[in-house]
């Protein structure tokens, strides 16, 4: 049996179906539930079950696909580091407010994608954070605290 | 009707509206020539700002964006080759060799007019179908939406294309999953929540949406690098936007052809602009005879106008079962069955009762969306795609910041963008496995309401399956969820009758 991104794709399904039907089975039911046609577990179990069967089916039938370029060879790394830089700001939102990571989030992400002019990423960035920023609180009026770091909820 | 016109009018005019169906079109245009950014993507960009504004303005600024963005898509199929989104991809086989030899301003103004007289004349046939159906529909039981629901969520993986069928399937048992997680309406035991607080009410719907859509998009665009090597056209070189008395009597019939046949596609729960385009290129190609057959595919009038009016007509067309029925056909009107949701209106039945206002403006304001592409977004389209010379290392980092900053200043909790991202690896890593985005959309929104109305048709049953059998609606609408499901083994017969095409990734849903 070849490896294929289907086959790959239906192994996945086939153990988040198993897993999930084994959470499913442990939702608790308060006492006479089980009296009712349909209780908090009913339908999580009948999505384990199609899970489980589509996965096999997809397992079983999932035919070699043509050629469509190696994995690998895809430009993984930018994308790998604006996940992080997106992690990062999640974080830094809380700790240093809105205008200061969101700032940095996009300078570096510009970085990330090549741009190599330092002068062009902040010309653009800051002020464009600022515009943003004040379109916000000052014309829709949504409250942004500080960071941590300024004593911001 | 009439009363219902006029309500839809008053509320279509008002400065407001007026404003957001031009905001929309404009947004729309614009992501929507972006490649790898589709309608989805640019309405849940959307989302955020609506929650702050009238719900019928916002459903207005949405609808707008929607067929701004196909519009968008439209263009850059013409002008670099490279379909903004998946409804736009028959457009290039013939908009793109007009452009290549000088005619790209004929080549944009062809699909202008043809995607404004789609989209009247699907504006007119939604003016009367969606009263007649919400009528109809209001004898419908929660037995009749529960398989009205099934219906929806099977023909999605029906139509999904050649060798996807399995997977959107999948896609949509776990869309169905996810909308599991979090506390369960009926009984209020927590399900699948971990004992976290932050999944006590569930998965934020625009979160999963930003995720998989707009966030994972653009995370793909570099991943693949989406634009790359694509053939730009000199914006400043775009020719004469006529069409002569000739050109134009030889496209009016496919324009009202493909109108009509868009419309009907885009009723058809599963089934949208991308399916309806390719279908009715393939009916007119199959149409035409000698010489005129032999231009498909090298620069052909018809060839542009039919996918270019049927898409158009589809989008409204998809209108109609997110209106009347409260169940969306594809994954651009499940979000924003969602966001209506969102803003405590149930789209069903009900809407055309409870909130004629929305329903009505919402049908009002289509026309009107599609007076402003005609007129301000058709002259505008040289200076509007100027934009797309932004560069992408700063164009990318910006749609990743309002997509973050759109999920974070609804909920202000750090905790949701961490969710996404995690949410965007998973999304980047089945669209690498080719698995379709739309059906887990569409699973995830309806799967709540599938229960809940599949609990209550179980109480009023004593407990027995037996509506299904026994409720005529509920049973017809059962063997027509059956049949298509059986439809795709007789594809092969329905592609040689309509000589339809494939794109290289297959029928994508939109």
């Amino acid at each position: 049996m070849a490896i294929t991104k289907e086959r790959i794709g239906a192994l996945f399904f086939l153990l988040l179906s198993i897993i999930y039907g084994y959470l499913a089975s442990g939702i608790k039911l308060y006492p006479g539930d089980e009296l009712d046609p349909m209780t908090a577990r009913t339908l999580p179990l009948v999505l384990s079950g199609l899970g489980i069967a589509f996965s096999l089916i997809l397992l079983a039938t999932g035919k070699h696909e043509e050629h469509r370029g190696n994995v690998f060879a895809l430009n993984w790394k930018p994308v790998i580091l604006l996940m992080l830089l997106s992690l990062g700001y999640g974080f830094a939102l809380d700790w240093l407010g809105f205008l200061i990571s969101t700032t940095l989030f996009l300078m570096a992400g510009f970085r990330i994608l090549g741009e190599k002019s330092v002068k062009k990423i902040v010309l653009v960035a800051v002020p464009f954070v600022f515009i943003f920023w004040f379109g916000l609180t000052q014309m829709l009026d949504i409250y942004l605290a500080s960071g941590r770091i300024f004593g911001g909820a | 009707m009439l009363d219902g016109i006029f309500t839809g009018l008053q509320t279509a005019i008002i400065p407001t509206n007026l404003f957001m169906v031009v905001l929309g079109c404009f947004v729309g245009t614009f992501i929507g020539m972006l490649p790898g950014l589709g309608p989805v993507s640019a309405i849940a960009l959307m989302i955020p700002i609506t929650y702050g504004i009238d719900p019928s303005s916002g459903i207005i600024l949405m609808a707008g964006v929607y067929y701004g963005a196909i519009f968008g898509g439209s263009t850059s199929s013409i002008l670099i080759n490279a379909p903004g989104c998946s409804g736009t991809v028959v457009t290039a086989f013939d908009g793109y060799p007009m452009a290549a030899r000088g005619e790209a301003g004929k080549a944009l103004a062809l699909a202008a007019y043809a995607s404004f007289s789609g989209g009247t004349i699907s504006a007119i046939f939604l003016l009367l179908a969606a009263p007649m159906l919400a009528h109809v529909s209001l004898s419908f039981q929660s037995a009749d939406y529960f398989a009205l629901m099934v219906l929806g969520l099977s023909a999605v993986a029906a139509f999904s294309g050649k060798g996807q069928i399995l997977k959107a399937l999948i896609m949509t048992v776990f869309g169905l999953m996810l909308s599991t997680v979090g506390t369960d309406r009926a009984t209020g035991v927590e399900r699948f929540t971990f004992g976290s607080i932050d999944l006590l009410d569930g998965i934020s719907f625009l979160l999963l949406a930003m995720a998989t859509f707009a966030l994972a998009e653009a995370m793909m665009s570099v991943l693949e690098r989406v634009d790359e090597g694509a053939e730009t056209q000199d914006m400043s070189k775009l020719g004469s936007m006529k069409l002569s008395a000739e050109e134009v009597k030889e496209v009016a019939p496919t324009v009202g052809r493909s109108s009509v046949l868009g419309f009907l596609v885009g009723v058809l729960p599963g089934a949208g602009a991308t399916i309806a385009a390719f279908l009715a290129y393939g009916v007119d190609r199959n149409l035409a005879r000698g010489k005129k057959k032999e231009e498909f595919g090298s620069g052909s009038l018809r060839g542009l106008a039919a996918p270019e009016s049927a898409n158009n007509a589809a989008s409204s067309g998809s209108f109609v079962p997110l209106l009347t029925l409260g169940i969306p056909g594809s994954g651009t009107t499940a979000i924003m069955l969602g966001a209506l949701i969102s803003y405590g209106i149930q789209p069903g039945p009900r809407l055309f009762l409870d909130n004629p206002e929305v329903f009505w403006s919402v049908i009002i304001s289509m026309y009107f969306g599609n007076v402003v592409l005609l007129i301000l977004n058709l002259p505008l389209i040289p200076y509007i795609s100027r934009l797309l010379i932004i560069p992408k290392p700063i164009l990318i980092p910006m749609i990743l910041l309002f997509s973050i900053t759109g999920v974070y200043l609804v909920s202000f909790n750090s905790m949701d963008i961490l969710i996404m991202v995690g949410i965007c690896a998973l999304a980047i890593f089945l669209r690498l496995l080719t698995f379709p985005m739309a059906p887990l959309l569409l699973g995830f929104i309806l799967g709540g309401m599938m229960e809940d109305n599949l609990r209550r048709a179980l109480l009023i049953n004593d407990d027995s399956l037996s509506f299904l059998w026994e409720r005529p609606i509920t049973l017809t609408i059962m063997l027509i969820t059956i049949l298509v499901l059986v439809a795709p083994l007789f594809q092969k017969t329905l592609k040689r009758l309509f000589h339809v095409e494939s794109s290289p990734e297959g029928l994508t849903i939109d």
